[in-house]
């Protein structure tokens, strides 16, 4: 049976009951409690339709999953799974030190200075410069991030701001996302308030802590590929006692105003996506050769001198992250490595990032000198997945990360000449090792269209007003 | 009442001055939001007796039709402090839960506005089963929870009784026999798989804790009709979790369910019977941890190698030094709460004393000191709570201390900076030794000044006190100059300042907003703000007793109602 078969009839499986893990359940001991263990619905909670998420234009993200593995294009690398992620960090980058130098493909250009730690994985790479975030400029730091990640501004003031839609990262989720035990992992280096939201008002928090992260996705529950053995009964008592939450919260929401009704919507959402985690959990899991269970972190990385283990805490959930993906428990990340306006001291440097953005006189080597460091530490990530082999290729091969931060050049609070990066081809739909240069403060709302096309989300078009486009970045689609 | 309502009827009587009308047009929404203008007001000037020298006697409450309510979620400290006091014995209450959000410096007014992320339900749950675990685990938790003895592994009746008593607890109300009957058949039908009746106890603690009845609060009143009468147990809810920050009791539950907390003086009575209880510190640090946003405190970035007295654990202290202070002000001394500007008074630990350079109560923990006038340093802004916080890593911040003594003091709105701007400040050289010398671009250039005029000359009064709150005389050799004005008053230094906001005429009236908006979870809309005022008076009234706000923020119409469900 081909790997494609094999992914086929697993998840099909869940369509299907008895599921072929059914064999391996403990007997139900009282007809009540079979229900407990009965198979998981499948998508239920997934929403066909997210309205107004993509500026007031209605999107369907009804595709069902598998056309990720099998479509039209389908290939011996395709069959591996389809991922997608968000790699995000505060503060810009020294534009005229991060543009590469040339333009087009292959040999027509070099990596620039804040660049050259991806030499490795150049061949992986799609580096855009001089486009533009086209929403208001109204809240330094917050409408860069905003105009790019849900392409609409951000609403309010430095105090009190909140988005207007979601984040690409859980558009896509709901596109890719619904197979996996973890829909998407959301991880912020030093902060849990990471830009990945569900919707206005509702932050996904990102996990700080390397060995929690760890703990959480390979830890007690997880089984590696092959490794059989009893189903956990509590996997059933669990799914139990959330089916009494889920009536709870139907028995409130229908005493509730509109805007309550929608916050408990989105706590129902969680509350669905947690059973049917555990009813996947009851099933065998994934097989991907390359998948095993990492190393554990370390139990806590303190902070020393008062600084924050940068690298150290990024290198652990960077290898918990890369495992995660390569052994298909979620096929969706937003990773942070530092929040918009940060003021993370990095090693050696004289002063908080976001402080130095403003304080330092240009051109600002101590900032550039943190450019370096973080793109580092993505490099770090990048050559991990890229050891990962799946197939023919790697497991970048088979991913897509948009790797961005919230403004060009920090020192102004500028959206333009953002630094833009998009690793991996997405199983051969983006066009790798290539700089494409605009000159003309084009909408970097085209490199998100042409992603979400890539992850297989139908829709017309991206953005609202200025921000809005119905094409993609031509330059990096295949 | 409109919002464009003049301020006379917003406060019952005319305002007596010119100036104060102005104030008041600023608050009523006619105000500039852009910087160059004077700083807008978002709560209404001081009413009391300074400017007629005759206290006035306090109206009718003003009616209010107040805002549509909201379901408001436990923040991270509710959620620990009710299971608290929820079960008995000692209890680790994971702290890795869906983190709270601020909005408008308050995370109980963000509490009404966020729901709850994929990962916060799984965090939720973990930490149900953690807490449920122990219970059980734990002789004292589980004798103190179990009411009966279960006839067997899958006794519903038992399971029944002690689930109904538990939920009645944590979702504050009384439980209907649909939703006991689910729990005890969930505890039955694990027990039954388990062979152990406690096994099956777990998962009906754990789906307790999970509900949503649990998890939010809801307080929407009863009826139709733009004023709807929180119910009686709902207040019970609002009124513990305002001055308790946790769950009502057996006493105030049962009270509420009989109805009679409706009637004003039987309100009035729990309300004081709270204060007097321990539990009512808890509640009350609680409330300055969320507006001066000390929960940022431990685990603060300072580099120590620029301050030298940085060490991990200091932000921890001066957060627990400026809880100390508010703590004995208002149930220690039930004292002038202006006087949190002024005092002399410090609580501090050999950290603190260190930097502050006082001796040291006791070697262990907090003791009370005196800081002598010549340290410069008194009050709530010459602790070290304040000039960590609104500093940098590794320097001081004129603007960042300027804007909270506006935004958070003041109850003053300063825009954002622009976008788009060039914010680098120069090194510091021979010329501009000094930060007063570095900020005169953001005074000299008029598009930075328009704003920073508002903040920097406040800001720059503290610069005698570096990035961690330590004394300083000078800078990179050069003398600091402390002295500027706020709004027309001069001052010399942070000594004298203090005495310009304690007699700030917007200090009383942005505290009983802090207040107000902490209590019913929103900000308020234009009624609110004329109840705001009215509250204001009797703050004044009173002497400023904190104590005495609380009781009469309860009381009030705002709290006690809530606007049309939307």
């Amino acid at each position: 049976m081909s790997t494609s078969n094999r992914w086929i009839e697993r998840f099909s499986s869940l369509f299907a009951p008895p599921a072929r893990g059914a064999l391996r359940r403990p007997v139900a001991p009282s007809p009540a409690l079979g229900r407990m263990l009965a198979p998981p619905p499948l998508s239920a909670s997934r929403r066909g339709v997210l309205r107004g998420a993509l500026g007031g234009a209605a999107v369907t993200v009804g595709l069902p999953w598998l056309e990720l593995f099998v479509g039209p294009t389908a290939r011996a690398e395709t069959t591996f799974p389809v991922r997608f992620g968000v790699w995000n960090w505060g503060n810009g980058v020294r534009p005229e030190q991060w543009r590469p130098v040339g333009e087009g493909s292959g040999l027509s250009w070099t990596l620039s200075e804040e660049l050259a730690p991806l030499i490795n994985v150049k061949e992986k790479l799609a580096v855009v410069t001089g486009m533009a975030v086209k929403v208001p400029n109204y809240i330094p730091h917050w409408s860069g991030a905003g105009g790019l990640l849900t392409g609409l501004d951000a609403l309010g003031d430095d105090e009190d701001w909140t988005v207007q839609g979601p984040t690409i990262d859980h558009i896509v989720a709901d596109q890719i996302g619904g197979a996996t035990i973890y829909k998407s992992i959301e991880i912020g280096l030093d902060t849990n308030e990471i830009f990945s939201f569900t919707g206005p008002n509702a932050r996904a928090p990102g996990e700080t802590d390397p060995f929690t992260l760890y703990e959480r996705i390979f830890g007690a529950t997880f089984r590696e590929p092959g490794e059989g053995g009893i189903v956990d009964p509590r996997l059933g008592y669990r799914r139990s006692a959330l089916d009494a939450v889920m009536q709870d919260v139907h028995a409130l929401q229908r005493e509730l105003g509109a805007a309550d009704r929608v916050r408990l919507e989105a706590h129902l959402d969680g509350v669905r996506a947690l059973e049917q985690r555990l009813a996947r959990l009851q099933e065998d899991p994934p097989d991907l050769e390359a998948c095993t269970r990492p190393v554990a972190p370390e139990v806590s990385y303190p902070d020393i001198d008062g600084r924050v283990q940068i690298s150290a805490r990024a290198q652990a959930m960077h290898e918990v992250l890369a495992m995660a993906l390569a052994c298909d428990q979620t096929r969706v990340f937003n990773f942070m490595l530092s929040r918009p306006v940060a003021n993370l001291m990095f090693p050696g440097s004289p002063d908080g990032h976001h402080n130095l953005t403003h304080d330092e006189p240009s051109p600002q080597p101590e900032v550039h000198e943190i450019t370096v460091q973080i793109i580092t530490e993505l490099a770090y990530f990048l050559e991990r997945l890229d050891s990962i082999p799946e197939g023919d290729g790697t497991l970048l091969d088979h991913a897509a990360i948009l790797c961005c931060s919230e403004h060009g050049e920090a020192r102004t609070h500028a959206i333009t000449d953002m630094p833009i990066v998009v690793a991996g081809s997405a199983g051969g739909r983006l066009v790798n090792d290539v700089h494409y240069r605009s000159y003309t403060d084009e909408n970097v709302g085209k490199v998100v269209l042409s992603l979400l096309r890539a992850m297989g989300v139908s829709t017309p078009s991206w953005g609202d007003g200025d921000t809005f486009t119905e094409d993609g970045l031509s330059a990096i689609e295949v | 009442m409109s919002a464009s309502a003049p301020l006379r009827s917003a406060l019952g009587r005319p305002a007596p001055s010119a100036r104060r009308a102005l104030r008041g047009a600023l608050v009523l929404g006619l105000g500039l939001s852009a910087c160059g203008d004077p700083p807008k007001d978002a709560a209404p000037a001081d009413d009391g007796e300074e400017e007629t020298g005759e206290p006035v006697e306090r109206g009718p409450a003003p009616e209010v039709t107040p805002g549509a309510p909201a379901l408001r979620r436990l923040t991270q400290s509710q959620y620990e402090n009710a299971l608290r006091d929820m079960f008995a014995g000692e209890l680790y209450v994971p702290t890795n839960l869906e983190p709270d959000n601020d909005v408008e410096g308050l995370l109980s007014v963000g509490a009404s506005t966020t729901s709850v992320s994929a990962y916060g339900v799984e965090l939720y749950e973990a930490a149900a089963l953690t807490v449920a675990e122990q219970v059980l685990a734990s002789p004292e938790a589980k004798a103190a929870l179990l009411s009966c003895t279960p006839t067997g592994p899958d006794d519903s009746t038992c399971a029944a009784e002690v689930l109904g008593a538990l939920a009645r607890r944590a979702w504050r109300r009384p439980v209907s026999a649909a939703e006991v009957g689910r729990l005890a058949e969930l505890v039955a039908q694990i027990g039954a798989a388990e062979g152990s009746f406690d096994a099956g106890m777990v998962y009906g603690v754990a789906a307790v804790l999970q509900s949503p009845h649990f998890l939010y609060r809801r307080e929407h009143g009863e009826g139709t009709g733009a004023v709807r009468p929180v119910t009686s147990v709902e207040l019970a809810s609002r009124l513990s979790f305002l001055l308790w920050n946790s769950i009502p009791d057996e006493e105030l539950l049962a009270v509420a369910e009989s109805g009679a907390l409706l009637d004003e003086a039987v309100l009035e009575e729990q309300a004081r019977r709270l204060l007097a209880h321990d539990n009512a510190r808890r509640g009350l640090r609680n409330l300055f941890d969320e507006v001066f946003h000390l929960y940022n405190l431990p685990g603060i970035n300072k580099d120590p190698l620029v301050f030298l007295n940085a060490d991990p654990e200091l932000g921890a202290s001066a957060r627990e030094e400026t809880l100390l202070g508010v703590e004995a002000m208002v149930f220690d001394d039930d004292g002038d709460f202006r006087d949190l500007l002024t005092t002399e008074r410090a609580f501090v630990d050999r950290r603190l004393a260190a930097l502050y350079g006082v001796a040291a109560a006791t070697p262990e923990g907090f003791g009370e000191v005196y800081l002598p006038a010549e340290l410069g340093r008194r009050g709530l802004l010459g602790q070290a709570s304040f000039l960590m916080l609104q500093s940098h890593a590794t320097s001081s911040s004129a603007t960042k201390r300027g804007v909270f003594v506006r935004r958070t003091l003041l109850c003053q709105e300063i825009p954002a900076p622009p976008a788009d701007v060039d914010t680098s400040i120069p090194e510091a050289d021979a010329t501009s030794p000094t930060l007063r010398e570095r900020l005169q671009t953001h005074l000299s250039d008029p598009y930075c000044a328009s704003c920073h005029q508002l903040t920097d000359p406040i800001g720059l009064g503290f610069e005698n006190f570096d990035g961690i709150g330590k004394w300083r005389l000078t800078e990179n050799g050069a003398t600091i100059d402390a002295s500027g004005d706020l709004d027309g008053v001069a001052f010399a230094n942070a000594w004298q300042m203090a005495e310009v906001l304690h007699d700030s005429p917007l200090l009383g009236p942005c505290f009983t907003r802090h207040v107000y908006r902490y209590g019913v979870g929103r900000v308020e809309n234009g009624d609110e703000l004329a109840l705001i005022g009215w509250l204001n008076e009797g703050f004044a009234g009173t002497g400023y007793s904190f104590r005495e706000l609380l009781v009469d923020t309860v009381l009030s119409p705002g709290f006690r109602n809530v606007g049309e469900l939307q």
